[in-house]
Formats: C-alpha cells, structure tokens, sequence
C-alpha cells in the first residue's frame, strides 16, 4: 500500500517540480509586473493625468472654482500680457543658471579641498553638509535677518567703523534676485560636495600615481582627466539641483516674499500665488503648463544627450 | 413580527432620526483664520453667547486668511462643508453661491432687519441676487495714520491735514533723524497706502468711481496722474530697511517713536493696546490727510455652507442671529480693534479712535470700501497690488509710467 502511494506521490512532486520550473522562467516577471502596477497607476493617474487635467483647466475661464467653459488660449494671452509673469520668468532663468552653477562649481571645489587630505576632514563635511539639514523656510529666514540692511550684514561692518558700507541686495530691485542664489547655494552646497567626494574617493590611485610620474600639475590633473571622468557625477549633481530650481517656492516665500514689488518673483509662486491667493485657477494652470514645457525644452535635450553617450559608452 | 412592533420600531426609528437631527441643528462648526491672541480672544465672545443660548460651537481655526479660504471650498467641494466660515466678501463669495454652495441667512436678516442697520455698500457686497449670503461681524478701517506724539514734537510739526503739508512735515521729521514713515514693504501695506493718497489728493467720490467702475478715462486722467506723483513724492521717506517687513513691526517702531508715522488699518491699535499704549493718547490715531472725510471700510464677515437646500439650518441662523447682537457687536468689537458693523449700536464704551469711526460713519457720503468690496474680481485686486508695489519699489520709474502701468494691469486682469 506504502508503495504505490509513495509512486504518487513521487510523481506529483515531480511534476511539481517541473511545473516550478516551468513557472520560475516567468513568475519573477510577472510578480515584479505585478508590484509595479500600484506605482504605474499613481505615476498615471496623479502625474500625466493631473498634467492633463492642468492643461484642460488653463483653456478654461475658471476662477475659484473648476468650471468648464472654453474660451481657447485666453489665459495664454492674458499670462504673456502679464509683466510679472516675465519677470518671474526671467528670474527663473538668472537663479537657474547661477544656482546651478553656484553649486556645482563651489561643491566641487570644496570637494577638492576635502579630498586634498585636509586636517579634521570630518569636521568640514559636517559643517558644510549642515544647512542642508534645514528647510528652506529656516535657510530663507536666517538669509533674510543676515541681509537686512537695518540688521545684519550691512550693519554689523557699519559698527565695526567702515561706515560706508553697503550690502542691501535684498531690498534693490534689481538685486534682490541674487540673493536667492545665495542663499540657495549656501544650502545645497554642501550636497554637491558630498556626491562629488563620492565620486572622488572612487577614482583610481594609479591615476594619480601615473600622472605624478609624468609630472603633470596638480590642477591638470583635475581638469583634464578627473573632471571627464566624473561626467556621470556632473550629470546627477545638475538634475538634481535643477528640480530644486524649478520647484523654488518656499525660499522665496520665506527670503523675500517675492519683493521688493515682484522684482524677486519666481514662476512657481506666481502660479500658487494666483491659483491659491487670487482665485484665478485658469490663469495659475496656464503658468504651470508653460513652466513644464520650458522645463521640457531645456532639460530633455541634455539628458537625452547624456543618456545616449552613456549608452553608446557602454556598447565599446 | 407584529404589525404593532413594526409600528414600535418605525417609530423608535424615526424619534431617533429626530433627535439626532434636533442635536444636530444645534451644532455649528465655525471654520476660521483666527489664531492670533486678539483675534481669539474676540471670537470667544460670540462663541461665548452662542453656547449660552443653547448652541454647540465646533471650533475649526486654521491659520492664515488664503490657507482658511481654501480649506473651506475645498471642504466644501468634497461634501464635508463647515456649517459657518470666514470669508472675504465680494466676487468670490459670490462664485460659491452662483455653483449653489451657499445657504442664506435672508429670513433672520429681514427679522431683524439688516437692511437699515448695516451700511448700505456693505449691504450690497453681502448679497447675491437679493437675499443675505454672509453676515458682516464687524468694520475695520483702512485709511487710519498712527503718529507718536513724541516724535512729532521733537521735529517740531502738527498733524498734516493735506499731503502737501505732509510732505513738509516728513522733511522736518528726516531732518530731526526720525523715519517719518514706518511701511511694512509688502504689496497690500503699499496698496493701503496708496489709496490713502488716491483718497486723499482725488477725494471720496474720484476714490469710489474709480473702483467701482475701474474706467479708463478715470485710470488716465490728470487727477490720477497727481496721485502718482504725490505717491511718488513719498519714497525718499521711508528707511531702507522697509521691503518685506510685517505690519505690526512697522507699527511698533511708531510705538518707540524710532519711525513717526504709519499708515495702516485699525487691527494696528491691536499692538498698539498690547504695547500697554491707550489708542489716542501717546500714539495717536487720526484718518490720513484729504481733502474730504471718508472711511475706507473692509469687512470681516461669515458665510454659511448649504447644508439641506438653501435656507439656513437651525443653527445657522442662530449664528447669524448672535454675531449681530448689539452686545455681541460691542464685546467682539472692542478686543478686536474694529467697529461695529451695524451702525446703531452705542459708542461710549469704545475707544477715541473707534468712536471717532462710529461718529464718521453715521454720515453716509462718508462710507467708501476697500477695493475687493466694489465687486472687483480677486484677479484685478491682486493686479492693482502688484502694480502700485512694483512703482513704490522701483527707483527709476516715472509717475506717467506707473500709472501707465496700472492701467495696463488692470485691464489685463479684467
């Protein structure tokens, strides 16, 4: 009796088996498919659905409230009749390149000083990594105290008797956007030169050994060779920093208020300004639609560009 | 089961249903941006009354006006609406009641008839085709100046009675190393400034053509071009450290007499007061500089959310009912700085401002109102703020230019 049950079930665990191995080739695939799906879903409906419904909004006439009467590119019209809008854009495109620029270039330099061997090494890093543990809200606050020319800077030198100096950036018209950067980059700085040590710490000692044999200058060295080997490193430092560019809303808010008059405006806060504050859904929706389509515009070429070297890199 | 305990049972029901309902329209959840001391303080005492008269008061406050107003639409277009809440009157209001989401208080308003006690334009920004949407709880001014008496004595000049005089006294008091006027640098301080002039160079009637018909030959007239210019004529009298500063730091450097005057609403009296200062003794209050009495009114007012239809519940109505007693009217009126809303309640109790306020007001040519109580969209009020800071702030633009510009925004934003 024993045995043709054991034959059973012998067979079946068999055939199990192979039905296991039949499945293995498949099911990891599925299942990963499958825990995808909630992700797709929020990727589809929240994002490119809410993109959508963002643009269907901004051909409306809505105030207050989402009404759906059409009236074609009005907002349009009336968003690029909007000297504010420009403004804002403008100074979108200044802060976009100096904080950018700011933080690769100070990041990486700071990254290079650490990684000289400096004294107290950890002591640096957790001093310049610091801001970043604050929000923008607190980095805005303390910028906004230590430029107040009643206040800060400006008067602190004052009192140490250089009477003529100046340092109100931030309340001149057509300085005050610089102070977003500076602040900015006093922040971010810190994790660019994180990532840039990172990349640092893996290059290859033969690479310095090499070119100490050759006698090339240290700066050479840097330039030439770490620099392009470091492209990847580059290329995470610039999209990251450049979503925090095209978010920039709440260091605004809280460094100027967007002021003097709407000299330090950026375009997210004109769009939540107008969404939020001034009832003008349409108008706001239209700001964020052109917002992502400049957003498109610039840094589609330049990831598709870099995307496709790596790619091609790797196929040698 | 028998017919008689299926009766039972419908009946038990049904009472349940009832009471529940009785309990309900008892209680009002009363959203709200009132968080600062004063403000609390202020609302206790409606709340207060409230509960007296056998209400439940659902306390909901969330800071900030713009954060307040979108919780409550939000709220509301997701079914959850607060039974009362604050909001600005004007076109937006008027928006929610054209989409049907407003109840209104038009029966107990007739009861007790509004009509004659309210001032007749804040009547008018209350109403949506003819009936009641919000009730207005109380007036604050916005065309107040607050001097330190101290500062102006030292510099040697009297309260100015036109801008002119005013423009010489600000010299004297720069001269005397006083900032003679302290200005929190934000769009809506400016704006409050700048219709202080607006009043005060083009008179009450320019002031309220203007901004209830935004006409373009008003927005281009010579008249117009004075304002700007006597606006203008202000810049080198603030410090530099004004952009961006809060209204009640501005109003404490009057208080230290470090800055002479500002221009401001009444809620100013509100730090004034916390400073241990009486209104009109050492800082005194009078209205800005014109060539005409006039009160630029601005309104704080409730609206109620259609809960069943578009009568108000029960409790709605009481709401509406205790927030214009004439008692409530007082103790609310006097924490929070500003009048009464209704014209007949008493002034004795009230400080010299407030009562030089309540006195004003009984002359109805007087009565003007902020410029989102014209009906003016939100959009346009908002473009008249961004276009008057952007002149203020700016160092080279012209009077004919700024106010080029105004009216540019303006019709951009129509």
């Amino acid at each position: 009796m024993a045995d043709p049950a054991q034959g059973v079930l012998q067979r079946s665990v068999a055939q199990e088996e192979t039905q296991k191995e039949g499945r293995r080739r498949w099911r990891p695939q599925w299942t990963a498919r499958m825990a995808l799906i909630p992700a797709m879903m929020i990727t589809i409906f929240c994002f490119y659905g809410f993109i959508i419904w963002t643009f269907v909004i901004s051909l409306t006439r809505s105030r207050l409230l989402p009404v759906y009467k059409f009236t074609g590119f009005d907002q349009y019209a009336r968003l690029f009749a909007n000297e504010r809008w420009w403004t804002a854009m403008q100074n979108l495109a200044i802060h976009g390149f100096l904080f950018i620029g700011g933080c690769i270039v100070f990041g990486y330099l700071l990254a290079i000083l650490v990684d000289r061997g400096v004294k107290a090494e950890g002591l640096f890093r957790t001093v310049f990594m610091l801001p970043l543990s604050m929000s923008f809200i607190v980095t805005g606050v303390i910028w906004q105290w230590v430029m107040n020319p009643g206040l800060g800077l400006q008067e602190a030198v004052r009192a140490l008797g250089w009477a003529g100096f100046e340092f109100n950036w931030i309340v001149r018209p057509d300085r005050s956007i610089y102070t977003l950067a500076i602040a900015g980059i006093w922040q971010q700085v810190g994790l660019c030169m994180a990532l840039f040590l990172a990349g640092l710490r893996n290059i290859d000692p033969n690479i310095w050994k090499a070119s100490r044999v050759d006698g090339i200058p240290v700066w050479r060295v840097y330039l030439h060779i770490i620099t392009p080997m470091l492209r990847t490193v580059f290329f995470t430092v610039f999209i990251l920093m450049s979503a925090i560019v095209m978010k920039a809303f709440d260091l605004v808010v809280a460094l100027t208020g967007g002021g003097p008059g709407f000299s330090s405006d950026l375009p997210a806060r004109f769009v939540v300004d107008h969404i939020l504050n001034r009832q003008e859904l349409g108008l706001g929706a239209a700001g964020a639609f052109v917002l992502l389509c400049t957003v498109i515009a610039v840094i589609a070429p330049y990831i598709y560009f870099e995307l496709q070297k790596e790619r091609s890199g790797r196929g040698h | 089961m028998t017919k008689f305990s299926k009766v039972a049972a419908i009946a038990a029901f049904l009472s349940a249903g009832v009471s529940a309902g009785a309990l309900h329209a008892q209680t009002a959840e009363v959203l709200h941006w009132w968080t600062s001391g004063s403000e609390q303080a202020a609302l206790a005492e409606v709340r207060k009354v409230f509960e007296a008269s056998g209400g439940k008061w659902v306390d909901t406050p969330i800071a900030g006006g713009g954060n307040a107003r979108a919780a409550a639409v939000n709220r509301m277009l997701g079914g959850d609406p607060a039974a009362v809440f604050q909001f600005s009157i004007g076109q937006q209001l008027r928006e929610l009641a054209d989409q049907g989401l407003l109840a209104n208080v038009d029966k107990i308003a007739n009861e007790e008839h509004w009509d004659d006690k309210l001032p007749p334009l804040i009547v008018k920004a209350a109403k949506y085709d003819g009936e009641y949407i919000a009730a207005p709880i109380n007036i604050h001014g916005e065309n107040w100046m607050f001097y330190n008496k101290a500062a102006l004595e030292k510099a040697g000049v009297d309260v100015p009675k036109s801008w002119d005089d005013f423009v010489v006294a600000a010299q004297k008091l720069k001269d005397a190393g006083i900032i003679p006027i302290g200005l929190g640098g934000q769009p809506w301080q400016e704006r409050i400034m700048f219709n202080s002039v607006l009043l005060g160079v083009a008179g009450r009637e320019f002031y309220a053509d203007l901004y209830s018909t935004l006409d373009d030959d008003l927005l281009d007239s010579d008249t117009m071009r004075k304002v700007f210019e006597t606006f203008a004529a202000l810049k080198p009298f603030v410090d530099e450290g004004s952009p961006g500063r809060n209204w009640n730091e501005a109003t404490s450097m009057v208080i230290k007499g470090n800055a002479a005057f500002q221009f401001m609403g009444d809620w100013a009296k509100g730090e004034i007061i916390a400073a241990g200062i009486e209104p009109g003794t050492t800082v005194g209050c009078s209205f800005a500089p014109a060539i005409d009495t006039a009160y630029i009114m601005t309104v704080d007012a409730f609206a109620f959310s259609a809960m069943d239809g578009e009568e108000a519940t029960p409790a709605q109505a009481k709401m509406a009912h205790v927030m214009l007693e004439p008692d409530v009217q007082i103790a609310f009126n006097k924490k929070k700085g500003s009048i009464p809303a209704r014209l007949d309640v008493p002034a004795d109790s009230f400080d010299s401002c407030a009562q030089t306020a309540i006195k004003t007001l009984q002359d109805k040519k007087t009565h003007l109102v902020s410029t989102g109580l014209f009906g003016v969209p939100s959009a346009v009020s908002g473009a008249i703020d961004d276009s008057i800071s952007n002149f203020w702030n700016s160092t080279d633009m012209s009077p004919q230019e700024g106010q080029a510009k105004f009216h540019q925004a303006i019709s951009n934003a129509k």
